[in-house]
């Protein structure tokens, strides 16, 4: 009987063939990471619940596999207030006594540098503490966010309990995509159509030959938000353009892997990316997706049927801008922005914040003289983080702020005041934007 | 038997920002700093409301606890004497965290019946909500580990009990 990717992951560290639906009571993990926001609590849960037990056999607490696990400070950095210092330099000292890797303040993104590392590959079942973990399913990875308490857990035992293998959704993609429309945009529209809720408790599997003409920077962005139509995670198959970026790269042994062509799915969705155009999400969910043609209309349908997370939104101007975050500050996504903004000032009344999403992203758009083009147009380039997205630092919004952004989430307050409005796009529709300071089409700066 | 009044009834797919704003995350590593900052930014009044009664339950609709992981969202709810939510669906990461912390999630097809101010008794064992206000009974089903473990407020027992095998394994092979 075939069997899905998510199937085939859990089934060799189990040791025996498993389908959708089965509870696994012990399942085994390879590679686990924190953050700056849940490894400080990890650390005080661990050492407080299983510290006796080390010492009752005479050992000092140690993590699972030191070389499986990784800290990375990237959401509240440079640290910005004094719990998070604390936070921080407690990760440094227990991963120094461990021998845990530890990544420095402006590294970059957690979804981004174990990625650019190394660090995942195909057949790994990856845990982190965000739900953005889904990211690097696009490796051919099971992984997917977790708690704290689960996060703690694994970090002495190195297992997840408990765990029901998932049914998958196959996302069946035909076509290329049409000169600027961008993996974003797709993603965008696959959530408008499925909703907020559209895949719960199933796995995104993103496939067909559309998926071979992206990059694998366009393929985390993709696998990236599957958790924005609350799937437990994105995944995609090994192929050509995979094994060309693990070549010289990969840390740890590479295999292919793909489901099995007879593999059962709780359903299947066909998408042309052909057809596909500019997408934007409205204020306060990502679900909220419209073509940028029919803006106008949505902004009419606002201010008719406004709903708590579908909130009125008067015109079409912007007062601030964002290309960062886990989904959409790689290297690609620079490039296109300076792509759209090069010749172009940022309009008077915008705000556009450029954030790389590592620092290798950021020398190598340094080198390049990418991030001159931001500098020189007056955006304000900062150090790799999580940015603005996060809500408490490098850009909080006003109550009168409205904000076009490459992150993940327009949920209310989610930048900082209730009251601003959010609005998610590819990196060439947010400066577009940022120029023009409006929603703008991308495309007429790309011909 | 867990016994609650309904103080806060949601639509759809109400979030862990709405339940937790990001920027009190990093603030503490007490679970219960999270009490004061619960829904903050999307109902204020929600921590008045769970003032008003001795044991409060939320009613939502689908997907609800969707988005963010952090776990500081259960830690908000509960520590505001909410011993219970019943609403039509949850996100995976949130039940999980939610079935870790012992915040006792009941799944409903139709949650529309229930109104602010409704004394509510659930029996988890033998799997019924009672409305004692409006004299109606509902049935939901939860398999028999995932109560146990709802009860227990978590799985600690099981993992410290994995891991000593592990240690103890360790040890032999030295």
């Amino acid at each position: 009987m075939g069997q899905t990717m998510v199937e085939k992951i859990v089934s060799r560290h189990v040791g025996r063939p498993v389908y959708a639906g089965e509870k696994i009571s012990r399942l085994p993990i390879t590679k686990l990471f924190f953050n700056d926001v849940i490894g400080p609590p990890a650390i005080k849960g661990f050492l407080e619940n299983f510290s006796d037990l080390f010492a009752k056999y005479g050992l000092t607490p140690q993590v699972f596999d030191p070389q499986r696990v990784f800290f990375i400070p990237d959401h509240s950095v440079p640290a910005f207030a004094i719990a998070i210092a604390e936070g921080i330099k407690l990760m440094q000292a227990f991963a120094k006594e461990r021998g845990i890797a530890m990544y420095k303040e402006g590294d970059g993104i957690e979804h981004v540098v174990l990625i650019e590392d190394g660090h995942i590959v195909p057949w790994d079942i990856v845990l982190g503490t965000d739900s953005h973990t889904d990211t690097n399913g696009a490796l051919g990875a099971l992984a997917f966010g977790v708690g704290t308490t689960e996060a703690m857990y694994a970090m002495a035992t190195g297992h997840l309990y408990d765990f029901v293998v998932p049914e998958s959704i196959r996302f069946e993609l035909s076509g290329a995509l049409p000169t600027g429309v961008y993996a974003k945009d797709l993603i965008l529209y696959l959530i408008g159509t499925m909703g907020a809720g559209g895949c719960s408790k199933r796995v995104a599997e993103f496939t067909g030959e559309g998926v071979r003409s992206l990059s694998m920077d366009a393929r985390t962005t993709i696998c990236n938000m599957a958790v924005e139509m609350s799937a437990r995670t994105g995944i995609m198959a090994y192929d050509e353009v995979l094994a060309d970026y693990l070549k010289d790269r990969a840390r740890w042994p590479v295999e292919p892997i793909a489901s099995d062509p007879d593999a059962t799915y709780a359903r299947t969705v066909h998408v042309d990316l052909s057809a596909l155009e500019p997408m934007v999400a409205f204020p306060h969910k990502p679900a909220n997706v419209t073509p940028i043609s029919q803006v106008q209309e949505m902004i009419a349908r606002s201010q008719r049927e406004p709903t708590p997370d579908f909130c009125p939104v008067e015109d079409d101007t912007i007062t601030d801008a964002f290309l960062g975050s886990c989904t959409n500050a790689r290297y690609e996504d620079l490039v296109i922005g300076a792509q759209v903004l090069r010749g172009h000032k940022v309009h008077p009344d915008v705000n556009l914040i450029v954030i790389p999403a590592s620092r290798k992203v950021y020398e190598r758009a340094m080198d390049e003289g990418i991030l001159q083009v931001f500098i020189k147009a007056g955006a304000n380039v900062e150090s790799s983080n999580c940015g603005p997205c996060f809500g408490s630092h490098m850009g909080v919004l006003s109550s009168k702020s409205k904000m076009i952004s490459t992150s993940n989430r327009n949920y209310k307050g989610r930048m900082g005041s209730p009251e601003a409005r959010i609005f998610l796009a590819s990196p060439a529709t947010v400066v577009a934007s940022a120029i023009e300071g409006r929603l703008a089409d991308p495309r007429k700066y790309l011909t | 038997m867990i016994t609650g009044t309904v103080t806060s009834i949601f639509g759809d797919d109400i979030n862990t920002d709405d339940i937790i704003p990001a920027s009190y995350l990093q603030q503490s590593t007490d679970r219960r700093f999270f009490k004061d900052y619960a829904f903050e930014k999307y109902d204020p009044a929600f921590r008045q409301r769970c003032q008003q009664a001795e044991a409060n339950i939320i009613v939502a609709g689908a997907n609800f606890g969707c988005g963010s992981s952090r776990e500081q969202a259960v830690y908000a709810i509960k520590e505001n004497r909410v011993v219970c939510v019943i609403a039509r669906s949850y996100p995976d990461i949130f039940y999980r965290n939610a079935l870790n912390n012992g915040l006792v999630l009941i799944t409903l097809p139709d949650t529309s019946s229930f109104r602010l101010g409704d004394e509510l008794a659930i029996d988890l064992d033998a799997g019924t909500v009672e409305n004692r206000s409006q004299g109606t009974r509902f049935t939901f089903a939860m398999p028999p580990e995932e109560r146990e473990t709802f009860k227990q407020g978590g799985m600690i027992g099981r993992v410290r009990a994995h891991l000593e095998e592990i240690l103890a394994a360790r040890q032999a092979r030295r």
